[in-house]
């Protein structure tokens, strides 16, 4: 089933008033595959990778979420899209746990105290779930972004500056979620570090 | 891969959650994020007692035998001062989504119907909270004679009805604006006559001490007005909570 | 391209002529109705603004939702142009009945339903309007206006209906809208049921007789509280079989009208009227004022029409700077 996952462009443009920041993206990924989007500051990563999550609407052109035989528009497939990105906020006046409580259950999720731990582990913030988010520093902020994205597991995970505010163990961590999305799912990465264009099995430069 | 994928992961990517759940969940977080910053609580409550203290020290008590308008004039600086301190908290739930930029990781987990029904929930709860207070001070500080108390409550609760589902959906319009708390005032009162209108002569008859008779057509006309942008919210609301 | 040139020159032209028409026949063809005098000569121009500007709220509202559905940049050039041309004519209605009211009535607002309800109205437009400029986003305008136009029109039906509760006297002649009258009358007889009750006036008839080719009413009329009692004298036209003199209530604005009488068994049909009903059963003033209706209806398509194409243009011009900064 999880082979049956593709996620296609056709044609996106994104436009801010008059200014035309980029014209007629097209690519087609499936299960397995990564991309990596490289490209100065201001050459519209973020923009893509937001219009690929339903978070702005482009200029022209679609994008398409196919699984199985059914297709959506990204705000249609809420609970296939994951996303780390710096502009991602989560409640600050909560704590880490409450935030991830609360995102499973408005995913409708079955959730328990135990599996959200575990997560939280996972993402290298074990025992620090009862914090809230504004005593966290920038890079535990970071990993609990990844946590939020990978929630739900979702088949298309989508990382802006995946490595961003990360020491060397968060680069790992970043290492760890692209290899396993790879398993069962689609990755898209924006990133402007040369380094990080090893993630990917296709690189897509913007100008 | 670990236990989570079993309990947590979705296997089907574009399952929704179930509304009321999720509605609930929303309405929860709000009222535990307003318990620990108390934006809105501070300016709401703050907002309405300064408003009948400055209504009391400026006109003292109001006696019937000076003059016969008084319920009708009670009746409209109650909801005056219920109306002001509304515009000044009922904009903070989707105000301090998108200041705090959280509107995005929101977006991107619950459903649109579900934000809005817990925005209103929790913006329900508020103004309950407002009005009940608004009307307790206003009672005491001002020596108001309440002829018929259950039905006042009852126009109270029908006209906070109205009130947030008015207002809920200006909420959500005028958080994405540049100007927000100008603009939500500014938006809202037109939409709010006529519930204004109905509310202040309902409360009048129930000031006076009217029989349920007088309190049965006001509440039919709000009960109609809520029902009515409750609906028209929900129709619209996914093209305003679009990003 | 050149004829349909030819034809919209020719439509204008037309609408200038027609307007001038009207203007004239507003001073020269309609008779000064009894009771208002030549202030009266102002519905022809205060009605058709007023009906002209709930046609474009609807327009709007119609044009938003189709926004809306199909995300098109011409359907909200179409809601906002409906909008700002239907704001004119909501001013120049407002206006309009402002002054009239303050010629013959001594006020220039009585907070009657239709005055409230197009002061609303003329809020919901200014709303409309600053919710646009404070949105910086093109498509986020759009789409956030127009859905604020479509949740306004929901609740406009629930205005119009309260309105009415709202004053104890209206200036329109519009007999629903007086508080208490059914619209019907009442029959009184001057050897049966003398007194009745028309809104919360009550009537005692004295006597009914004819007089040369009238008939007159003798009513003594009791306003709420009896603080004014007064008789009036109401007459009716036998030839034509249509009220004559409508003396005006003690202290309101309301005319006491005979509608039909039967002086065999001295009975009289009675009525409370606003003042300005029966302004249009002159056949000179009815088509004058529908020939307004017409040409303030077309003034309206056409300034809309030339707002609705002067946005559109505004739009395209946008896009090819868009494609003039493009490299070739």
């Amino acid at each position: 089933m999880t082979n049956t996952i593709r996620l296609e462009l056709n044609d996106v443009a994104v436009e801010y008033g008059a200014r035309r920041v980029l014209a007629g993206v097209t690519f087609d990924l499936r299960a397995g595959e990564t991309l990596v989007v490289a490209g100065a500051n201001g050459s519209g990563k973020s923009s893509l990778l937001r219009v690929i999550c339903g978070l702005q609407r482009p200029a022209r052109g679609t994008v398409t979420i196919r699984i199985g035989s059914a297709t959506y528009g990204p705000s249609e497939a809420l609970q296939a899209l994951g996303w780390v990105a710096p502009d991602l906020q989560l409640y600050r006046e909560l704590t880490a746990i409450e935030n991830l409580a609360f995102f499973a259950v408005v995913r409708g999720l079955r959730h328990r105290q135990e599996d959200l731990e575990a997560l939280l582990d996972e993402v290298g913030l074990g025992g620090r779930g009862g914090d809230l988010l504004a005593a966290y520093s920038s890079g535990m902020a970071q990993r609990l972004r990844y946590a939020y994205a990978l929630l739900h597991n979702p088949p298309v995970l989508v990382l802006d500056e995946p490595t961003v505010t990360f020491d060397e163990r968060g680069v790992a961590l970043v290492e760890r979620v692209i290899a396993r999305q790879r398993e069962h799912g689609i990755t898209v990465i924006a990133t402007n570090d040369p380094r990080e264009e090893r993630f990917g099995d296709y690189v897509l430069r913007l100008g | 891969m670990t236990a989570r994928d079993t309990e947590l992961s979705s296997r089907d990517p574009v399952r929704e959650a179930p509304l009321l759940a999720a509605a609930w969940a929303v309405f929860r977080k709000d009222v535990r994020s307003e318990l620990r910053t108390r934006y809105a609580l501070n300016a709401v409550i703050l907002f309405a007692a300064s408003t009948v203290v400055a209504l009391s020290l400026g006109m003292g008590p109001l006696t019937a035998s000076r003059n016969a308008d008084l319920p009708i004039i009670q009746a409209g600086l109650l909801w005056i001062a219920i109306l002001f301190a509304a515009f000044t908290g009922l904009a903070r739930a989707f105000v301090q989504e998108e200041e705090a930029r959280n509107a995005a990781a929101l977006r991107l987990a619950a459903r649109p119907a579900a934000v809005f029904l817990g925005k209103l929930l929790f913006n329900l709860a508020l103004l309950l909270l407002l009005v009940a207070l608004t009307t307790v001070l206003f009672v005491i500080m001002l020596r108001v004679q309440v002829g018929n108390p259950m039905m006042l409550a009852a126009i109270l609760l029908a006209g906070s009805l109205g009130l947030v589902a008015a207002t809920t959906l200006i909420a959500a319009i005028i958080a994405r604006a540049s100007v927000k708390g100008a603009l939500f005032a500014v938006l809202s009162f037109p939409l709010l006559a006529p519930l204004l209108v109905v509310a202040i002569q309902g409360s009048a008859a129930a000031l006076l001490g009217r029989g349920w008779e007088y309190g049965v057509g006001p509440l039919q006309v709000l009960a109609g007005y809520t029902i009515a942008l409750v609906v028209a919210s929900l129709f619209l609301f996914n093209s305003v909570w679009e990003p | 391209m050149g004829a349909g040139l030819r034809l919209a020159q020719t439509a204008k032209l037309l609408l200038g002529v027609w307007m001038a028409g009207i203007v004239v026949a507003m001073f020269l063809v309609i008779p000064p109705y009894v009771g208002l005098g030549d202030a009266g000569r102002i519905i022809v121009m205060h009605v058709p603004t007023a009906w002209v500007t709930t046609v474009a709220f609807a327009l709007s509202a119609f044009y938003s939702a189709r926004y809306l559905w199909k995300r098109r940049a011409a359907d909200d050039s179409g809601a906002v142009a409906a909008a700002e041309v239907g704001f004119l004519f909501c001013a120049l209605a407002t206006i309009t009945g402002a002054l009239f009211a303050n010629i013959v009535w001594g006020t220039f607002w009585n907070w009657d339903p239709r005055e409230t309800s197009i002061l609303v109205l003329l809020l919901i437009y200014a709303a409309y309007f600053a919710l646009r400029s404070a949105l910086d986003d093109v498509e986020r305008r759009r789409r956030l206006s127009a859905a604020y136009n479509l949740f306004a029109a929901v609740t406009m039906p629930f205005l119009l209906f309260v309105a009415p509760r709202l004053a104890d006297s209206t200036l329109h002649p519009n007999c629903a809208f007086i508080q208490g009258s059914t619209c019907d009358g009442v029959w009184l007889e001057t050897k049966g049921v003398r007194i009745g009750q028309l809104g919360d006036v009550v009537l005692a008839l004295q006597g009914l007789e004819q007089r040369g080719d009238v008939a007159v009413a003798y009513v003594e009329v009791r306003t709420p509280g009896l603080q004014n009692v007064a008789l009036l004298e109401p007459t009716f036209e036998l030839a034509s079989g249509k009220p004559a003199d409508r003396p005006e209530f003690p202290g309101q604005q309301f005319l006491l009208a005979v509608e039909a009488v039967d002086l065999a068994n001295g009975r009289a049909l009675l009525n409370i009227e606003a003042p300005g009903t029966g302004l249009l059963s002159n056949s000179r003033t009815f088509w004058t004022f529908m020939a307004a209706n017409l040409g303030f209806l077309g003034l309206f398509i056409w300034l809309y029409r030339l707002r609705a194409d002067v946005l559109v243009l505004q739009e395209r011009l946008a896009r090819r700077e868009v494609v003039h900064e493009l490299p070739a």
